[in-house]
């Protein structure tokens, strides 16, 4: 009951006019950037995010404008999948695999409404598992103390590095330049100044935006440099633009499903849309796909990923503001961006800022509908976008990147970091350093620290604090067990596959005797 | 080799850290951790990283050559110029001179990419000094 009046709370500032326009064009940008193959919701995000702040929106505006922006875009990213079968973003990739075939028949425009259709009811469905379990899990957050929060911090690197990575060295050496890159500027605690050099730049940090725009933005044109120039791709004829009603009742049951997979995946640190969209696929290709018609352009099989990524990417809100430790690095920019603002999202949150959170909430229900009647009839227009040539994009994509790192302190110290940050982080991203955990790292850098600091000052240095509590114990063994499992389910694979095989030789050997 | 190289510049920045954050004391002491032990625990666990990388490499990365090579290094210098002449020269002109090269290794022919960066140049201007309130350098086209 409560939470029907924090929700009614929320539609009111959701429904401010402000409110309400600047989630229509976060919508709107948001599935253009998804579309636009190499560009995904971090890149919309993080060219979105210094706007708003130099626009001196105000905080809950500004996280509506991101919010829309981040869910815009994962509805974008099928549009490109289906049509050009080249995937917008990471999320999409499976829509593609029975999307496009099942443009190349004439039902483009079928394939993407019940996409648009099943994006929106896994968006709500995560939206509606966000106000149930945040405000649960929040209060339940509260018991943690510094001990637990470190212990958490470590969980959540964890999961980043142990899900996402195949090599977890890298992961972990991303996440420590991070944490490093976070610690330069003068020290809260003693006033001393770290790693600063005598530079009056950098006296107060790091600027989060420098780091995201360079790291994502820049270094995201030198790879799109990579992959061979291509002109306009030939997009086939779309066809009929809406679906029908049993095309609905035969997608309906796997799109609720794929929602609630995604919304769990979501919730967990570290696994994002990717994952989500790949088991839904899988889960479903399991359950109905009795006549081997996935991969072949199987409606079914369009639903159910695009369920499951939306849904995974509301449902990333839910660790970001009920613990403070983002579920996907879309979210960790935004949790930057609300720590510009001087806001710090963790348990607290709910009660000193229930205008922002429930703003936020019902601002996703309201711009999941915007998004869902954008989609279906603007179809045409976002096709036409792909059509937007490269050299025109990447001056465009480079100009509004630097705008928006100047808007911040009007420096050149600052654009030069930006893209010393840019050509570093192609060639991280060149050696396959994942480029999620160093922002994690950095963003959580200060908190992991504080809490780290804090811990050790109650017992005088003693660092048993650190495992002391069952909380602190229980996330300490799940790190762990992230971090080891895969590895180790791997080689146990291994050598039962080599195993079988050998068997299988063995019984070939003894046939041909 | 990447793998070997990029770990022993791990090792290299970690030593420089431990270095630079051996010296950072508090000038008054009063908590058990001060602002050395952070720093110098990351450190640590990056110099272990870079050892692992330098002694247990994986596959060899696939770097860009001989022509597309040349694209990435004109772009990324074209960048780092943008960067630098972004106050200077302010943002209509430098936004130019950047959608030139930027453009021109992504495809475009001359006439476009300069019509493109004029046209990029001054109506991001309009729409963000003007109408957006950001303030933006207009540099050497500032006559008064």
């Amino acid at each position: 009951m409560e939470t029907l009046s924090h929700l009614a709370t929320g539609f009111g500032v959701a429904l401010q006019p402000v409110n309400l326009l600047v989630a229509a064009l976060g919508a709107f940008l948001g599935t253009v950037v998804g579309l636009l193959p190499g560009l995904g919701p971090i890149n919309g995000v993080a060219i979105l995010m210094p706007l708003a702040f130099a626009l001196k929106l105000p905080p809950e505006t500004a996280l509506i404008l991101l919010a829309a922006t981040y869910i815009g875009c994962e509805y974008g990213g099928r549009i490109s999948s289906i049509l050009l079968n080249v995937p917008g973003d990471a999320g999409a990739i499976m829509t593609a695999i029975d999307g496009y075939p099942m443009a190349r028949k004439g039902l483009g425009g079928v394939a993407l409404s019940i996409s648009a259709w099943s994006s929106f009811v896994g968006s709500i469905v995560a939206t509606i598992g966000i106000a149930i379990a945040a405000p649960i899990l929040a209060k339940w957050a509260l018991a943690f103390g510094p001990a637990e929060y470190f212990a958490l911090m470590i969980f959540s690197f964890a999961c980043i590095a142990g899900l996402i990575a195949d090599q977890p060295v890298k992961a972990v050496l991303a996440t420590v330049i991070g944490l490093a890159l976070s610690t330069v500027g003068v020290d809260a605690n003693s006033g001393v100044y770290r790693f600063t050099f005598d530079s009056v730049h950098l006296g107060d940090g790091i600027q989060f935006i420098v780091v995201v725009i360079g790291l994502f933005s820049v270094s995201e044109i030198l790879l799109m440099l990579e992959h061979a120039v291509h002109g306009p791709s030939a997009i086939p004829d779309t066809g009929r633009s809406m679906f029908n009603l049993k095309e609905m009742a035969q997608t309906w049951w796997g799109t609720v499903r794929a929602s609630l997979v995604g919304f769990v995946v979501g919730v967990l640190p570290g696994a994002g849309a990717t994952v989500a969209s790949a088991m839904s696929y899988s889960m479903e290709k399991r359950l109905t796909d009795k006549e081997g018609t996935f991969g072949t352009g199987d409606i079914r099989g369009v639903a159910a990923p695009e369920a499951a990524n939306n849904a995974s990417a509301n449902g990333s809100f839910v660790p970001m503001l009920t613990l403070g430790v983002p579920g996907s690095s879309t979210t960790a920019v935004m949790m930057g961006a609300l720590t510009l603002y001087n806001i710090t999202p963790g348990p607290a949150l709910f009660d000193q800022e229930p205008r922002l959170v429930w703003g936020l909430i019902a601002s996703m229900f309201v711009g999941n509908l915007i998004l869902l009647v954008m989609n279906i009839p603007l179809a045409g227009v976002f096709t036409r976008m792909l059509k937007v040539p490269n050299w025109a994009l990447v001056p465009g994509i480079l100009a509004v990147s630097a705008v928006g790192v100047y808007g911040v302190h009007a420096t050149t110290f600052d654009l030069v970091l930006m893209a010393v940050f840019g050509i570093a982080g192609y060639l991280l991203r060149k050696c396959d350093v994942p480029m999620a955990p160093l922002i994690l790292g950095f963003v959580l850098g200060g908190i992991v620290e504080q809490n780290l600091r804090r811990a050790l000052s109650i017992t005088n240095g003693e660092t048993g604090i650190l495992w002391e509590s069952p909380i602190s114990i229980g996330l300490w063994l799940a790190a762990a067990a992230i971090v080891a499992g895969p590895p180790v389910y791997r080689s146990v694979r291994r050598r039962h596959q080599s195993l079988s095989e050998s068997r299988e030789r063995q019984d070939a050997l003894l046939q041909g005797e | 080799m990447s793998d070997r190289i990029l770990g022993c510049l791990a090792i290299a920045g970690a030593a420089a850290m431990a270095a630079a954050a051996w010296g950072y004391a508090a000038p008054v002491e009063y908590e058990p951790v001060g602002p050395r032990a952070f720093p110098l625990l990351l450190a640590l666990v990056m110099a272990s990283c870079g050892a692992w990388l330098a002694l247990r490499p994986a596959q060899h990365a696939d770097w860009p050559q001989g022509n597309r090579l040349g694209r990435i290094t004109i772009c990324a210098g074209a960048i780092v110029v943008y960067a630098l002449l972004f106050q200077l020269l302010g943002f209509i002109l430098a936004t130019v001179l950047m959608a030139l090269p930027a453009g021109r290794v992504f495809g475009g022919t001359w006439r476009q990419c300069i019509a493109g960066g004029i046209g990029l140049g001054i109506v991001l201007y309009l729409m963000f000094d003007k109408v957006l309130d950001v303030v933006l350098p207009l540099g050497i086209l500032h006559w008064n």
